[in-house]
């Protein structure tokens, strides 16, 4: 067979030469024109971009804050893309932390325990798994001091943990000052402020020409991973009433639209029941896993509701959900959940009745946030119906498919609640979409495969 | 034939080029005199090509030697479909098919015994590192030698029959694809490369001509299916991180491409002594090849119970259409020229980066200097130009063919040939 390539090979110059000779005509390479129209920004104006919101919008991945993960939140990729359309933000500042601690809140990773790979969370105990975190050894009541921001307010005002409730202090006539309690709003503020001023008066100092907001997920988030446990001494754990809701959730818009004047666009509440935090540890998993050592289990109990005893707990349905977190629990305390003494607690419990009125919350705070939408003129991103779609289908793009399993699903991230940077490109393609169609702009979208899932050990 | 090669591969296999007669170029890179005329040659019996394009044609055929051979310069232009950073050019890697065949038999006589050996494939293509594409594909290579022995009687001075044995004397692929699977401390997802040698399978071609005058004949061909076999092919996989390396245990695996059967149709006319016209018709059988299916024989790749793999591809059957000339300006020299156009075997929205095929429009020429009567020299050129390709997210998700690329491709080959020929 080699004798027949090498015979090849020496007809090769005057193959070559023929070639040469073709050479203006091989030269070619054929165009194609582009398959949209040149970027543009339409009517909307992207010079100065400002992103109001939680987690989501902080970039939160992995449970945690980082530098890595604030320039992969949607707000940076939306404002990455918003300059391609030549009238897009020169800056785009995030609330960085120094190169030093660059690892902020830090994250989750997953590590190879007895065989299997699992999330394990940063703490004293491990070193932080050898991160460069950002706490500043002071506790406050929602968590630990971080290094405070001093750079110039940013355009990211993303603060994890963050609630309509909890924007506007007149909502509990001021006597919840966040500035003081939750740690990532409590570094963007100086200490004079920290005890006044609330996120609604904080985002109004800004001057934008286009906004994108996202809040109201804390609202019914917080109720459900805890279980559906409100401790008393948070008053902003339950799920949060509508009529305050809709006072706290029309002051933000108004504030950040100036009114109406400045044009933008919103996202609505996705159902908890969608992200794997809540969708992992089903209540047959567990119970095939006891079965594997009492064939004779027919059900698991748990606490319903907020009750403790074994005089309350019950036999657990498919309808119900536990949270991530009672992974590890069970783990901790093997047994549990095999009898009514030994129910699983309420707080790793969304049980039946809890997630009825989470999503019923949801759809009415969902409701309110496309009348006020509507009337400060701007589009709604439908997170909602987006995120059901995802977790029933999954989502393929250029050859691959996410989806919303925990892990190796890689939509969502290592705390079964955020998204990846490649889900945070998923989703800000769909903001992307929702505004080229209102604005009639063509801001370009992103190749969500360039963005990492889910790093494996 | 690089084009060609990849819609048969369909991805990792070969093809046979005897096969795909409606394979545009390919067809014409066996013997340089038909590669001039548009790849006609079901109807004529001007040399030892004949074997190939219709051995009953060869009866009548005269005897001798040629061995020839040709540059196919692709260039192969991508557009994604969404978050487009620019037009992808593939490193298009030149490709270099032969061809050469022997025929004996008594001059005036009934019969013809010939050998023959051809390329009907071998393509490279490389695609930008970091494509939009690059879990689907980002590099292929493929080679491929066929041989044949053919035999062929004319029973009567205006009817002849003829077969051959075919055989894929040499056939083997590299393709490889990055996987979405990526480690802690990796900055580039995991990487799979697959290579195999085909099984020498054998088919056979069978042909009659009938040729009622010297003015005209018309001959009819047909080419076995065979299926080009993969048993023991090997897989590479590099940058899978330790914790997934239990679903990634594979190291072997075997695939089979059904290669497709052709039916061809052709008619030669001499209107005058010095003038020749040609016309072909050519059915591909492509229908045949519905999916490519890869079997991991010894572990799983991509999931605890992942022991095979499917990916549609739904070819149909496809027609070619092909009219060529040649006219003889001296007693020593002939130009040659002519025309084709092929349909696609891929449907819409089954577009795969490996195969970007679309219905394809060529021109060729051709020309021929021979001295003493009996030494020759044949330049052949096949300029081929495949219509612009799309297809869309919204149709892979509705065709179920999310594992490939929405976006536009576009093709043009050139093809300079040249062969030698000596006659007995």
């Amino acid at each position: 067979m080699t004798t027949f390539f090498s015979t090849v090979k020496t007809a090769r110059p005057a193959l070559a030469l023929l070639g040469l000779g073709l050479a203006g005509l091989a030269g070619c390479q054929p165009d194609i024109d582009a398959n949209s129209p040149a970027a543009s920004p339409g009517s909307a104006d992207f010079t100065s971009y400002v992103a109001v919101g939680n987690s989501l919008t902080a970039g939160y991945t992995d449970g945690g804050v980082y530098n890595e993960a604030q320039a992969n939140s949607y707000p940076a990729l939306l404002a990455q893309q918003f300059a391609k359309t030549g009238k897009g933000p020169a800056t785009f500042v995030q609330p960085a932390f120094s190169t030093a601690k660059k690892d902020g809140s830090g994250y989750i990773k997953l590590q190879v325990v007895n065989g299997a790979p699992t999330p394990v969370q940063p703490s004293l105990a491990n070193n932080f798994l050898g991160e460069q975190v950002a706490f500043t050894g002071v506790t406050l009541p929602g968590g630990a001091q971080l290094e405070a921001y001093t750079g110039t307010q940013p355009d990211n005002l993303g603060v994890p943990g963050i609630s309509v409730l909890s924007s506007v202090s007149a909502l509990t006539n001021g006597l919840a000052p966040y500035g003081s309690i939750n740690p990532f709003y409590e570094r963007l503020l100086t200490t004079a402020e920290k005890p006044t001023k609330d996120y609604v008066t904080y985002i109004g100092q800004k001057t934008p020409t286009f906004f994108t907001c996202w809040m109201g997920n804390n609202d019914v988030l917080a109720y459900a991973s805890a279980g559906g446990v409100v401790i008393a001494t948070n008053p902003f754990g339950g799920l949060t009433d509508t009529t305050r809701f809709g006072i706290g959730y029309r002051a933000i818009l108004q504030t950040i639209s100036k009114n109406g004047t400045v044009k933008g666009a919103v996202a609505n509440i996705p159902n908890v029941a969608n992200v794997p935090f809540f969708t992992t540890v089903t209540v047959a998993a567990v119970l095939a896993s006891y079965q594997r050592a009492i064939p004779a289990l027919r059900d698991i109990y748990i606490q319903p509701g907020t009750t403790t005893g074994a005089a309350n707990a019950r036999a657990a349905t498919s309808a119900d959900l536990l949270t991530l977190t009672a992974q590890a629990f069970i783990a901790a305390n093997p047994g549990v959940g095999t009898s009514p003494a030994t129910a699983i607690p309420s707080q790793y419990v969304l049980d039946a009745t809890e997630l009825a009125s989470v999503t019923a919350r949801t759809t009415q705070l969902n409701a309110i946030i496309a009348k006020t939408a509507l009337r400060f003129k701007v589009p709604v991103v439908d997170a909602n119906t987006y995120f059901a779609g995802v977790a029933a289908r999954g989502i393929a793009t250029n050859g691959v498919d996410s989806n919303t399993t925990f892990v190796r699903g890689n939509f969502f991230g290592l705390d079964g609640v955020h998204p990846t940077p490649r889900g945070y490109a998923l989703i800000a393609n769909e903001w992307i979409r929702v505004i080229n169609s209102y604005y009639g702009s063509t801001v370009p979208s992103l190749d969500a495969n360039s963005y990492r899932g889910v790093l494996l050990p | 034939m690089q084009v060609k090669s990849l819609l048969l591969a369909g991805g990792t296999l070969l093809a046979a080029s005897s096969a795909a007669q409606a394979s545009g170029f390919q067809v014409g890179l066996t013997g340089a005199k038909n590669v001039g005329m548009g790849g006609t040659g079901t109807g004529l019996y001007l040399d030892q090509a004949s074997q190939f394009f219709n051995p009953g044609a060869f009866a009548f055929a005269p005897t001798g030697f040629q061995v020839g051979g040709n540059i196919a310069i692709p260039r192969i232009s991508f557009r994604p479909g969404a978050a487009d950073q620019g037009q992808r050019n593939l490193q298009n890697t030149n490709v270099f098919p032969f061809s050469g065949f022997v025929g004996f038999g008594p001059k005036e006589g009934k019969w013809r015994l010939g050998l023959g050996v051809y390329t009907p494939f071998g393509s490279e293509l490389h695609y930008q590192q970091g494509w939009e594409g690059r879990y689907s594909l980002t590099d292929i290579n493929l080679r491929s030698v066929f041989g044949q022995a053919t035999l062929a009687y004319a029973i009567t001075p205006q009817f002849s029959i003829g077969g051959g044995v075919t055989t894929l004397l040499l056939g083997d692929v590299d393709l490889q694809r990055d996987i979405p699977v990526q480690g802690q401390g990796s900055t580039a997802p995991a990487h799979a490369q697959l290579t195999g040698k085909a099984e020498h399978k054998v088919g056979y071609n069978l042909g009659v001509m009938f040729k009622p005058s010297d003015k005209l004949s018309v001959g009819i061909s047909y080419r076995s299916a065979v299926n080009a076999q993969i048993n023991e092919g090997e897989i590479k996989l590099t940058g899978i991180p330790a914790s997934a390396a239990s679903n990634f245990t594979a190291t072997k695996f075997a695939a089979t491409l059904p290669l497709p059967d052709v039916y061809s149709f052709g008619i030669g006319v001499r209107p005058t002594d010095k003038l020749l016209l040609a016309f072909d018709a050519n059915l591909v059988g492509w229908s045949r090849y519905q999916s490519l299916d890869f079997r991991y024989t010894n572990g799983v790749l991509g999931g605890p119970n992942a022991t095979s793999s499917s990916s549609k591809r739904q070819y149909q059957d496809a027609l070619a259409f092909r009219v060529g000339g040649q006219y003889k300006v001296t007693d020593n020299f002939t130009v040659r020229a002519g025309t084709f156009y092929d349909f696609s075997a891929v449907r819409d929205g089954f577009i795969t980066p490996e195969t970007p095929d679309a219905d394809r429009i060529g021109a060729t020429a051709g020309l021929s200097y021979e001295f003493a009567q009996r030494f020759g020299i044949d330049a052949s050129f096949l300029f081929e130009d495949f219509k612009k390709r799309s297809q869309t997210q919204d149709d892979l998700i509705s065709n179920g063919t999310t594992d490939r690329v929405a976006g536009t491709y576009k093709t043009v080959i050139f093809v300079p040939g040249v062969q030698l020929y000596v006659k007995f």
